[in-house]
């Protein structure tokens, strides 16, 4: 027996339906279910909310014997989540072209009518709801360590302006590794070597005491950049206006790898197999 | 489209019909039993499939050279050829997973250089095809079906109807847990979800049991004849070929050295035709005689492992194997079986890709 077309269709089915149309929502939508259904966002999650509990424990009795004030606690959340966060989105946007390309399950969805770049822009944004989850897991764990509205809010304006930027720049930056790598652990391991890179330089005791290098680094990475207006504007108390500087890199670096991950869409290939 | 039968046996009134040589396929026409019989075609005899000087290269290594081929609608296409022939690479091309490097393709009418028309228009099942092992196979049909357009219902209907026809209605389990045949079958669905008016498959029956083979071929047929889908296969099964593809094309070193009907290229190679022969053992020396005295024998041999058949090449320039068996009764052998073997295609293939014939004439009686 012959499945009936559904109705409506053209003369074969909706094989003469060619203009391409936008389909990226079902991607997304399907990206979404595999990631959050499939258990791998969870995973994420779980040891994000694992770290940021032993993190928020730690912080709070150091703060009973006022080795911690609140703003480096609510600091300290906030920072560990622009890092962790990022990673996590980073590392599910890694995996989704290569390891599509890796599961043979590329193929099938290539020769599909729907635009690379919707592909691509499905499964960028499906990851990018990692950092969003992220997000949403820090924002209770700050406000238990802010005590005040004061702090809380700085915390809140710094993780949705600051670290979605970071997060967006990076998560780009993995799908378009992801696009080019080969194999799925090559794209795995360029990424956390370049997320690791990147976050180094705020790290470094040299980098971090030098009065000229040290800062211009800092403000040229997004994520070292980020993590230091998370420094400046919750512990410090250094005022908002002080600190635009530091979000112009993690803003151009989300636009730059952004349009970048679209263009490298048009050259998606199945890789090297014959 | 193959026309008469290659096989048929006679049987003298004492003996039953002996085996066919070795593990040779048996032609069984399964059109046939599927209520198939006839392939009534379409009057649509239009070309699906137009390449032109088509070549695909990989850096420096051409994987597709020069490929000109044209494929009716509505038609099977085989096809065939060795390892690293270039078969995949072919497929590639014309699915616009990997771009032409020289040369020119149409699919119903749409140029390579349209892609998202071609891939509107086609369905692929490519030969390593991995699934989601988390999803459903009506989440997987119904998130296929959206991408080529439908909305959420009507790609569920369709996936619903899908199901049911490769008989994957009552599996609600994850992917995960599916056979081979389950997950080719379902690819096969995949391909179908929009009723696309070119299929390509790549090794489609790859792992399944002879039963789950059967389904598919059985399938294909039917798409072929009741929705005029025009169907690309690729596949090292010649068997599976000769018994239902209209047409088929064999591919040596990025090359089609081959193309034709099945008749057509069995016919073009050269490949032989034999008979075995048996006879008493005490009639063994008359009959080589007998049998070496007409020109349709080109060749005789005995089966060491069965005293009293024996094996005879017929050159069919000079006679038939028909020939031989009248030879035999005028001069007063009776046969106790008669087994004729016409040339396959798996013949054919051997003597075109690699031009060994004499090694397939010998293999034969060994």
């Amino acid at each position: 027996m012959t499945a009936a077309v559904p109705t409506g269709s053209t003369s074969r089915g909706f094989a003469g339906q060619t203009r391409p149309v936008a389909r990226w929502t079902v991607i997304a939508r399907q990206e979404l279910m595999d990631l959050w259904a499939g258990g791998k966002g969870l995973s994420i999650l779980f040891g994000f909310t694992l770290v940021l509990s032993i993190l928020a424990y730690l912080a709070s009795a150091d703060a009973g014997i006022n080795l911690l004030d609140a703003r480096e606690s609510v600091g300290l959340v906030v920072t560990t989540s622009i890092a962790l966060g990022t990673l996590g989105a980073m590392v599910v946007s890694a995996d989704a072209i290569s390891g599509e390309r890796e599961r043979d399950t590329l193929e099938a969805l290539l020769v599909t009518p729907v635009p690379r770049r919707h592909i691509v822009v499905g499964k960028l944004l499906a990851a990018t709801t990692v950092w969003v989850a992220t997000l949403v897991v820090a924002l209770p764990f700050a406000a238990v360590m802010a005590g005040g509205p004061g702090v809380m809010g700085d915390a809140v304006t710094v993780l949705l302006v600051s670290g979605s930027l970071s997060a967006a720049a990076l998560t780009s930056l993995g799908l378009a590794i992801s696009s080019v790598a080969m194999s799925n652990r090559t794209s795995l391991v360029v990424s956390l070597a370049v997320l690791l890179a990147l976050a180094a330089p705020s790290q470094l005791p040299a980098v971090r005491s030098s009065t000229t290098l040290g800062p211009i680094l800092i403000k040229l990475n997004p994520l070292s950049a980020s993590l230091r207006l998370a420094d400046n504007v919750l512990v410090r108390q250094e005022p908002w206006s002080d600190q635009m500087v530091y979000l112009i890199s993690p803003a151009l670096a989300a636009v730059v790898f952004t349009v970048a991950a679209v263009r490298l869409a048009r050259r998606l290939e199945l890789g090297g197999s014959r | 489209m193959s026309s008469s039968p290659r096989l048929f046996s006679y049987e003298s009134e004492t003996v039953s019909t002996i085996a066919l040589y070795g593990s040779a396929p048996t032609r069984v026409p399964a059109v046939n039993e599927s209520g198939l019989d006839g392939r009534v075609r379409r009057a649509d005899r239009s070309l699906a499939v137009v390449t032109e000087n088509l070549s695909v290269v990989y850096g420096g290594f051409t994987a597709v050279d020069r490929v000109s081929i044209q494929v009716e609608r509505g038609s099977i296409c085989g096809l065939l050829g060795p390892n690293g022939a270039g078969k995949t690479s072919m497929i590639r091309a014309l699915t616009t997973i990997v771009p032409a490097a020289e040369g020119t393709a149409t699919i119903v009418g749409h140029p390579l250089t349209d892609p998202v028309a071609v891939r509107s228009n086609i369905g692929v099942l490519p030969e390593s095809n991995g699934y989601p092992g988390a999803q459903t196979a009506l989440t997987y049909l119904r998130f296929y079906g959206q991408l080529y357009g439908m909305d959420v219902a009507d790609a569920e209907g369709r996936a619903l109807d899908l199901l049911q026809q490769f008989g994957l209605s009552n599996v609600p389990s994850r992917i995960s847990t599916f056979s081979r045949g389950m997950r080719q079958r379902l690819g096969l669905a995949r391909a179908l979800i929009h009723d696309p008016a070119v299929l390509f498959l790549d090794e489609p029956t790859l792992g399944l049991d002879p039963a789950g083979k059967e389904e598919i071929m059985v399938e294909l047929a039917r798409l072929a004849v009741e929705r005029g889908t025009t169907i690309f296969l690729c596949t090292h099964l010649l068997d599976e070929v000769e018994r239902i593809c209209d047409q088929v094309a064999i591919m040596n070193r990025g090359r089609v050295v081959a193309e034709g009907t099945v008749d057509e290229i069995i016919n073009s190679s050269g490949a032989d035709s034999f008979a075995r022969i048996r006879v008493r053992p005490e009639a063994i020396p008359l009959a080589d005689e007998v049998l070496r005295g007409t020109e349709a024998a080109r060749a005789i041999s005995f089966d060491n492992s069965r005293p009293g058949d024996l094996i005879v090449t017929i050159d069919s320039d000079h006679g038939s194997a028909a020939t031989t068996l009248r030879a035999l009764l005028d001069a007063g052998v009776e046969p106790q079986a008669f087994d004729f073997r016409g040339a396959r295609l798996s013949d054919a293939f051997m003597a075109i890709t690699s031009g060994r014939t004499d090694d397939i004439k010998e293999g034969v009686g060994s």
